[in-house]
């Protein structure tokens, strides 16, 4: 009787919240090496490509940007 | 009847059968975000290639005879409608319970396309089951178009995730593990097969499998243990930051697409039937003859619309397409089913095959039985041309039905041609199957079919095939010019 009123997504639900916390922190990695890539090359001298690197990155969708490095 | 029963289950609208029309009749209060939805690039671009429905809004003077229609009256009472929309209409009309898992697996490709893509002009789908999707034209259309809604760009949740996970993943997988059919999952359940029962069908280690793990024990462990009345489970939660909310929806679907993709069905599944066309008991010249006979009936008639009963791999089905008809192939093996599927999609036939036994057709299911109705109402004379190839004796002898009664079946489904084959009892395949029981069949013989061939049709053509215990016939209902 009371599994007739158990959520039959619920479970599906609370997983999906672990895991997109899980996700959210590869988010801000990414950030974060993309941040160092970015500063290491402009030490190195190569400004002008950080410069259209970022540029690019802005210009494209962040998420679209966020997956393609993900995929790496 | 001139109407079917109406969709009900979305508060935003109802679709509605009438007249052969499918209309649309969108709530005042779900109308804004509706049209908002039809002007966004994404539906545009899937409804110019046809993944998603077309819809066209009718002016006042065309909603008016609908206002005094008797069956109509009781939507525009029942709420405010503040748009009428008329949808292209699906030819044949199919449900899950009908596919083989190939068909399954398409719709579940569209869906997600469709919900992946929509994110990008801020829509998401509000559900995500098989119900949304028919086939059209050999290829998969989202018919819903009222399950789009605008998504909170700060939301990383996709609310329909376990039911796509329900109704698209775990059948799959518990129909390519443990050879579950289709049918048996969606005949007695609308949303799916919970994870739950996939739980209990895992051997010990099985439980412990990475795809197994996602899709079925760890969710089964959580709601085991979850508390169901913490309102606080089902509470958006919601981000600051909306670009990591779309990162987090983005991997999701990735991840989504990544299990859609190991779970389709392999290219040759295999059957008892589905070697048929390569062990049959033809002979080439008496195969080359059964093949011209069904070219040269198809050729004649010209049938725009051909059911092929009992079609195998869909060798004759598509003959058929190839003359230009636009067939609804059945058998009730799902490997030959899925066969056909994909022979279809690799010839781009216009075939829609379903796993069907003629003898045990699918049922009207759901709600007053209305919600999806049975094969035969969906079938019965919406045929021009009815193929019934080598399929007689299985219906004589292994289903016990009476000549008479395949016969008046026939003429119910066809509005012009049948196309039937014979077999006579001394046939090897007809001995094998009565098994000892030769007796029942004792006094059937090409005359006692013919007889009863002539209460329902004209016979046309008639064709022995040579070196065989088989004959052809090209039939013609009575009654029709």
């Amino acid at each position: 009787m009371l599994i007739a009123y158990v959520d039959p997504g619920l479970g599906m639900l609370i997983w999906q919240t672990i895991v997109a916390a899980f996700v959210g922190t590869i988010f801000y990695m990414n950030k974060t090496r993309r941040w160092i890539v970015a500063s290491i090359r402009s030490i190195f001298g190569r400004g002008e490509k950080t410069e259209s690197t970022t540029t690019a990155v802005t210009q494209n969708p962040p998420a679209e940007a966020e997956i393609k490095n993900d995929a790496r | 009847m001139r109407a079917t029963a109406p969709s009900f289950r979305d508060p935003a609208g109802i679709c509605f059968v009438f007249d052969g029309r499918v209309l649309r009749f969108v709530a005042a209060e779900a109308l804004p975000e509706f049209e908002r939805f039809l002007q966004t690039n994404f539906a545009r671009k899937f409804t110019g290639e046809g993944k998603l429905i077309s819809s066209r809004r009718l002016d006042e003077n065309e909603i008016a005879p609908l206002r005094e229609s008797h069956e109509l009256k009781s939507i525009f009472d029942a709420q405010k409608i503040g748009a009428v929309y008329e949808h292209e209409k699906i030819s044949f009309a199919s449900f899950p319970h009908e596919w083989p898992p190939e068909m399954l697996w398409a719709a579940g490709k569209l869906t997600l396309e469709l919900a992946q893509s929509a994110l990008a002009d801020g829509f998401c789908l509000k559900d995500a089951t098989p119900g949304n999707v028919l086939f059209h034209d050999g290829k998969p259309v989202f018919i819903d178009v009222l399950s789009f809604e605008k998504r909170d760009a700060h939301d990383p949740i996709w609310k329909a995730h376990a039911q796509f996970v329900r109704t698209f993943l775990l059948p799959l997988l518990a129909n390519r593990r443990w050879n579950l059919q289709l049918n048996e999952i969606f005949t007695t359940r609308r949303d799916g097969i919970e994870p739950e029962e996939i739980y209990r069908l895992c051997g010990a280690l099985e439980k412990f499998l990475p795809q197994m793990l996602s899709l079925v024990s760890i969710p089964t462990w959580l709601s085991r243990k979850a508390d169901p009345d913490n309102g606080k489970i089902y509470q958006p939660h919601l981000l600051k930051n909306a670009e990591k909310a779309q990162f987090i929806l983005g991997s999701l679907f990735k991840r989504l697409e990544k299990n859609l993709n190991s779970l389709k069905p392999p290219a040759s599944n295999e059957s008892a039937w589905s070697g048929y066309m390569d062990t049959h008991s033809y002979d080439d010249p008496a195969f080359a003859a059964k093949e011209k006979f069904v070219r040269e009936a198809l050729a004649e008639f010209k049938p725009e619309r051909v059911l092929d009963a009992g079609a195998n791999t869909g060798h004759f089905s598509a003959l058929a397409a190839q003359s230009g008809a636009t067939v609804v192939a059945i058998d009730l093996d799902a490997a030959c089913v899925g066969a056909t599927w994909n022979r279809a999609q690799k010839e781009k036939l216009n075939i829609l095959p379903l796993v069907v036994n003629l003898a045990r057709p699918t049922p009207a299911l759901g709600w007053w039985n209305s919600e999806c109705p049975s094969f035969l109402d969906r079938a019965a004379g919406k045929f021009d041309g009815v193929l019934m190839l080598a399929l007689i004796h299985h219906l004589l002898v292994t289903e016990r039905i009476p000549l008479e009664e395949i016969l008046r079946l026939a003429y119910e489904l066809t509005n012009q041609l049948l196309v039937i084959e014979f077999i006579e009892p001394q046939d090897a395949m007809f001995r094998r199957l009565t098994r000892g029981r030769e007796a029942l069949h004792a006094s059937l013989d090409a005359a006692a079919f013919e007889k009863v061939c002539v209460k329902y049709f004209e016979i046309v053509h008639s064709l022995i095939l040579a070196g065989t215990q088989r004959r052809m016939y090209c039939l013609k209902k009575r009654g029709v010019n």
